[in-house]
């Protein structure tokens, strides 16, 4: 099956994988934008616990966790044109990547709602307290204090769910798009180097992953860095001394706050969720 | 001047304030002692509506609020008459010293930016943290948090300064350096509600104390007068229990 394994394909392939690096990170970028906007809508009832809404959503949620990706993308991709024929729409012509990035962005949706959820939900009501004692009104309470810190709370668990995204990309290709497992699969067909392709593409999504993970921890401690202690500061300095592993212990401390460990504990695992 | 009229809160059936009446007179420092469970932080906090109360009249100032028909433009306007210390001080933790009393200034009362911050940095002066604007809530010590909070709450220039057990939450080695600042504030006569344990500061402090118990006023009368000469049964269980040196037959 194949021909014998050849590393040079490998160096080869590159290239021709990353021209098709654009339509991946495109879908990434529109499912995720997508999913902001669907789960905010999502997650307010359940926030704000209102009585009907509040059930849709939970449902909503549900449903797209409970099934494969792969499933909802055949469902929408085969059944939404269906569906829609009845009332006289047409969506034949619509591009392949509309329904791709409508499927993705539901389902990311379903995760940001829990992530955003669960964040609001670890501030500390008497964040809210002290700002209505203030005379701020609801709107500027929710805005300048509790979305900032809830953001903080967000962003660990907000960067493993886009490299979840990420991956699940790769599932597009199973309807015709040519992202990039699309392209490692017509490669492989064409050369008969399959394995080589297949390494050329995990080498690139690896590096992605990567990338993403570093950005998203630098926004990290940038948004908490309210938490982090100060080296001028006497309590300070007696936890975190002046070693090079400062950045190594800052880190650590984040991670052990209660907080993260709420939010991340009410995710599943394979989303970015730990293990409790 | 700060009068509530008839204040009743249940929560449930719970009835935890049971018609309520109290006035507190322009730069009156005003303690309310009583058990846990005898309502005095709901009726704190019934005075700046972090707790609805179901019914009563909230006068502060020449601001008055019929609690059956509050609208939210009219708990706004209420809650801008007063500000609030907190027991487990509450500062805004993605902000800096500096910036939770500016916050106020700058969101609330619209001052332009500089003069908020002029502002600010004199009264955390006052409080004896002016070298501590820049540390987050996470870098000051309990002590250290409260009188910011102090600070923030006094920024605001209300006509009541409410204290929800100021110092309940602290280390007992840290609680003489916030009630020093309290006791200093209360000298240049600014109106305050003070809920509180702490018993030598209620007596030399406050010019009036409140004895609460069962979601009643039991008593209420010169702070000397209380603490010495109890004329309620129930006050003076209390106050034998909580102060047991005290000696009140004289």
């Amino acid at each position: 099956m194949g021909a014998p394994f050849d590393f040079t394909f490998v160096l080869d392939f590159f290239p021709k994988l990353a021209s098709t690096l654009g339509v991946t990170l495109f879908i990434v970028a529109g499912s995720l934008l997508v999913g902001m906007i669907v789960g905010i809508v999502i997650a307010l009832p359940r926030l704000y616990r209102i009585p009907v809404l509040s059930t849709c959503s939970k449902v909503y949620v549900s449903f797209f966790r409970g099934t494969p990706i792969l499933i909802q993308l055949f469902l929408f991709y085969y059944g939404l044109p269906e569906i829609l024929q009845l009332v006289q729409l047409d969506l034949s012509k619509a591009h392949v990547l509309v329904f791709v990035i409508l499927t993705y962005g539901l389902h990311t949706g379903a995760f940001m709602s829990e992530i955003i959820r669960a964040s609001v939900t670890a501030v500390d009501r008497g964040q809210v307290e002290a700002a209505y004692a203030l005379g701020m009104k609801g709107h500027q309470a929710f805005i300048l204090i509790v979305a900032p810190q809830a953001l903080g709370v967000a962003v660990p668990v907000f960067a493993n769910t886009v490299i979840a995204l990420l991956k699940d990309t790769s599932l597009a290709f199973t309807i015709g798009v040519m992202e990039m497992t699309g392209k490692a699969q017509t490669l492989g067909s064409i050369t008969q180097h399959f394995i080589e392709a297949y390494i050329a593409l995990a080498v690139i999504y690896l590096c992605i992953s990567i990338t993403l993970q570093k950005l998203l921890q630098l926004a990290e401690l940038r948004l908490l860095k309210h938490e982090l202690p100060d080296s001028r500061d006497d309590r300070g300095s007696r936890d975190s001394g002046d070693t090079e592993d400062n950045t190594a212990r800052k880190t650590f401390r984040i991670q052990k706050k209660r907080i993260y460990t709420r939010t991340a504990g009410s995710m599943r695992t394979e989303k970015g969720g730990a293990k409790l | 001047m700060i009068k509530l009229t008839n204040i009743s809160k249940s929560f449930g059936r719970n009835q935890v304030l049971k018609s309520i009446n109290l006035t507190v007179e322009k730069g009156q420092v005003v303690v309310i002692l009583g058990p846990s469970g005898s309502g005095k932080t709901t009726l704190l906090r019934c005075v700046n509506y972090l707790e609805k109360p179901n019914d009563g009249e909230i006068m502060i100032g020449d601001y008055s609020l019929k609690c059956k028909h509050a609208a939210k433009k009219d708990i706004h306007a209420l809650r801008e008459k007063s500000a609030m210390v907190f027991q487990q001080y509450n500062l805004f933790k993605h902000k800096t010293a500096l910036e939770n009393v500016m916050e106020g200034l700058v969101i609330v009362k619209k001052l332009p930016r500089e003069e908020a911050r002029a502002r600010s940095v004199a009264l955390l002066k006052k409080v004896g943290l002016a070298g501590k604007l820049d540390a987050y809530p996470s870098q000051l010590s309990g002590g250290q948090q409260q009188r910011v909070g102090i600070a923030r709450a006094l920024a605001l220039e209300p006509e009541v300064i409410l204290f929800d057990e100021p110092t309940s939450a602290l280390d007992p080695e840290l609680v003489g350096e916030v009630l020093a600042v309290i006791r200093k504030i209360a000298k240049e006569g600014i109106t305050m509600i003070v809920v509180t344990h702490e018993m030598s500061f209620a007596r030399d402090v406050a010019n009036h104390a409140v004895f609460m118990d069962g979601g009643i006023i039991v008593e209420e009368g010169p702070p000397a007068e209380l603490f010495n000469r109890p004329r309620e049964e129930r006050t003076r269980q209390f106050l034998k229990r909580i102060t047991p040196e005290l000696n009140y037959h004289i």
